[in-house]
């Protein structure tokens, strides 16, 4: 499912990414396509990918402010100004976890290349994220410090969500992810409570 | 020479001149702390091996406490899950006290004052080093004495060998809590004595009856070279003679209870018309009876025509000495008119006999050890100085050493026993004239720190009680904090070995011994169930 493309980055593991509007493509994503925690990969071109974590949802509204009347009514904006309906968007963030190819192989961490500007951005499918999570014998989940890293205020429940799932998809390695799950649990719900991390 | 390999690379200098840190990820966990490491050094240009020993040791890596939060889950496969999947994760920094280099010549080590620079690679010392440097003798040459190996090695891998002429001069301890093995770790000291290459004249003082497995070591090859054999002779209780007449008025005193200061009085004025007449009568003042010294009493007792008259000022007096004479002396099995152990009958090289005190009254052991040590030191001193020639019974023409068991009983640190000042006065004048003892406690904080302090080698084995702790920590100030740290941690049959018979303390697991261990614990239980079955 294609959700938008890369508009912009950040950094080097920062991307933004506009989600496609009603009209764009035949059928446009759901909020649920790319909600927050959601595996993405970004087209790298030949069969190669960026794999993504949403882990931000931005509002673009230029609408926003503008006291002023407008000549047109609301209702007759898509006959008189479509591309003023065009100008809201909506922008999520995406950081950039590892990258890989159609072969199978993946890679955790930060990406040795980066992007283009329009590159495409597809939600990615269950299979997928478990062939980027398999490092034998178990599991692997490298990218987790290079988030944390980031110092985003979310990044600690963005990891919850991300190992809630994975126990999900992997319920053989439940009784470890479940110590990461708690060690987040705790840092997330109660050291901002005062608890001593 | 060092292993080639390194084990480490010093960091920076210590908080001490002396000491330094070194950064480690011990792969192989050889760097304990106590064991012994080195470096190269240019010192006054001349390129040395210093040996150091590990002092602490702390983790500079540790997994984030979250990731023990489930015993189940082995924090490596969490390290594992984030990445992380190096074998060993380990670092660690240790600090490390340097002793110096070996200096063959002086046999002795010399500390360079100059810790190694940054980035200096650090050996793990090899055992065949250690071997050369960490104590004075080798295996089997006379006056060494092979006590155990290196705890820190493999078994056997670097021997313990003893200067066994370091301790005879300047006296030794053994100290440890019961159970620890100081009886079977004196037993292992005696049996070296005891060696062909050795043939110590030894006398062991054994309030428990413990060392009389001894005796095996006649029949055991190891002790056996052409027609030597040891000589092991076991006094019983009633073996044990001291003759009363080689007691001092102050041994008297302290044997009777409760003498007031007329008894006292009245006992020394007996005592001393006692040896006159008996100097006047056969010649040696120290040949009188018990009963010639009662008959002092008595007729002291009487007193002269004028106290008659009056009721006799000191007949009650000389009754109540009389009484408490003839119920210690007449009583004890230990003291005699004419019967007493001749000082060449119990020490003579080669030989090594045990008196026995096990049933013998505290006091009397007491003074016992105390009448014989002082005959000890004067025989020695008049044969030393050539006043006793050969025929003399004071006449002792070689060294002694005299092991003392439960030697807290002997020399308190509280009260006022009668053997405390001639141990002191042994231990202070023994050295020069061949008189040395070996006090064996097991309640260092019950023994005089006085007599302690003299012991210029000590074997400490494992010590709990914080009291006894502290007075070893007082007492011996060849033993580091770092390796006294080590003493509740250590387990039964491991030592340290500080002092003039080592090159530098060390921690030693003592040897199996060739005899076997008289001083066994009881199993309560199986005996109890033994005796309902039988």
């Amino acid at each position: 499912m294609l959700i938008g493309k890369v508009v912009k980055s950040n950094s080097h593991t920062d991307y933004v990414c506009q989600v496609y509007g009603p009209g764009e493509v035949d059928h446009p994503p759901t909020r649920e396509d790319h909600a927050f925690g959601t595996f993405v990969r970004v087209e790298l071109g030949r069969g190669h990918w960026l794999v993504g974590i949403i882990y931000d949802t931005q509002l673009v509204n230029p609408d926003f402010g503008r006291l002023g009347p407008r000549l047109s009514p609301q209702a007759e904006l898509a006959v008189f100004s479509p591309d003023y309906l065009n100008e809201k968007a909506t922008l999520v963030g995406i950081a950039a976890i590892g990258t890989m190819r159609r072969t199978g192989s993946a890679f955790q961490g930060v990406p040795e290349v980066a992007a283009n500007a329009d590159a495409l951005v597809e939600q990615m499918a269950e299979d997928q994220v478990r062939v980027f999570h398999q490092h034998n014998p178990a599991i692997q989940l490298a990218y987790a410090p290079l988030l944390l890293a980031q110092g985003s205020p979310l990044v600690l429940h963005l990891l919850r969500k991300v190992v809630s799932f994975l126990i999900v998809l992997y319920p053989e390695h439940t009784q470890m992810l479940s110590v990461l799950r708690a060690s987040l649990d705790w840092k997330a719900q109660l050291v901002p409570l005062g608890g001593v991390p | 020479m060092s292993e080639h390999k390194p084990v480490a690379l010093s960091k920076a200098p210590g908080e001490t001149p002396h000491e330094f840190t070194l950064i480690s990820p011990d792969r192989e966990q050889v760097l304990k702390v106590g064991e012994f490491i080195t470096y190269p050094a240019q010192v006054d240009g001349t390129a040395r091996t210093i040996v150091a020993r590990v002092s602490q040791r702390r983790a500079l890596r540790l997994y984030p406490d979250d990731f023990l939060i489930d015993p189940g889950i082995d924090p490596d496969l969490l390290a594992a899950l984030l990445g992380y999947h190096e074998p060993v994760n380990d670092l660690f920094e240790l600090t490390a006290a340097v002793i110096g280099y070996y200096d063959r010549d002086l046999g002795d080590f010399i500390n360079p004052r100059l810790p190694p620079r940054s980035g200096c690679p650090i050996y793990l010392a090899a055992d065949e080093e250690l071997a050369g440097i960490l104590t004075k003798k080798r295996l089997g040459e006379v006056g060494s004495a092979h006590i155990g190996s290196l705890l820190y090695r493999e078994q056997d891998r670097v021997p313990i060998v003893l200067d066994l002429r370091a301790i005879t001069s300047t006296h030794l301890a053994i100290i440890a809590n019961t159970g620890a093995g100081k009886s079977y770790l004196a037993a292992v000291l005696l049996e070296e004595m005891m060696k062909p290459y050795n043939r110590a004249a030894v006398l062991v003082v054994d309030p428990h009856g413990e060392y009389d497995t001894l005796v095996e070591m006649v029949r055991i090859d190891a002790f056996a070279e052409g027609d030597y054999r040891p000589d092991v002779r076991i006094f019983r209780p009633g073996e044990v003679k001291i003759r009363a007449s080689a007691l001092t008025p102050d041994d008297l005193c302290y044997l009777l209870p409760e003498l007031s200061e007329r008894m006292e009085y009245l006992l020394r004025r007996a005592y001393r018309d006692v040896r006159q007449q008996s100097w006047d009568e056969r010649g040696n003042a120290e040949r009188w009876t018990r009963a010639e010294l009662l008959s002092h009493l008595q007729r002291l007792g009487k007193g002269g025509k004028e106290e008659r008259e009056e009721g006799g000022r000191y007949t009650s007096t000389a009754e109540a000495v009389t009484w408490r004479l003839r119920s210690v002396l007449e009583r004890s099995v230990i003291f005699d008119d004419t019967r007493q152990l001749e000082l060449d009958e119990i020490l003579h090289p080669g030989r090594c006999s045990v008196l026995q005190l096990n049933d013998v009254d505290e006091r009397e052991q007491q003074v016992v050890v105390a009448t014989l040590l002082r005959r000890l030191l004067h025989a020695r001193t008049l044969t030393v100085k050539g006043r006793a020639k050969k025929g003399n019974d004071l006449y002792l023409p070689y060294p002694v050493f005299v092991l003392v068991e439960e030697a807290h009983r002997f020399a308190p640190a509280a009260g006022n026993a009668i053997s405390t000042g001639v141990l002191k006065q042994v231990q202070a004048e023994g050295r020069k004239f061949g008189v040395v003892t070996g006090l064996v406690s097991q309640r260092p904080g019950k023994l005089d720190p006085d007599v302690l302090s003299q012991c210029g080698t000590q074997f400490i084995l494992r010590i709990i009680n914080p009291l006894d702790q502290t007075r070893v920590a007082e007492s011996v100030e060849t033993v580091g904090r770092e390796l006294l740290r080590e003493l509740p941690a250590l387990t039964k049959g491991q030592a340290i070995i500080a002092g003039e018979a080592v090159n530098t303390p060390v921690l030693c697991r003592v040897r199996a011994r060739h005899t076997r261990h008289g001083a066994e614990t009881h199993d309560a239980p199986a005996e109890w169930r033994s005796y309902i079955d039988d």
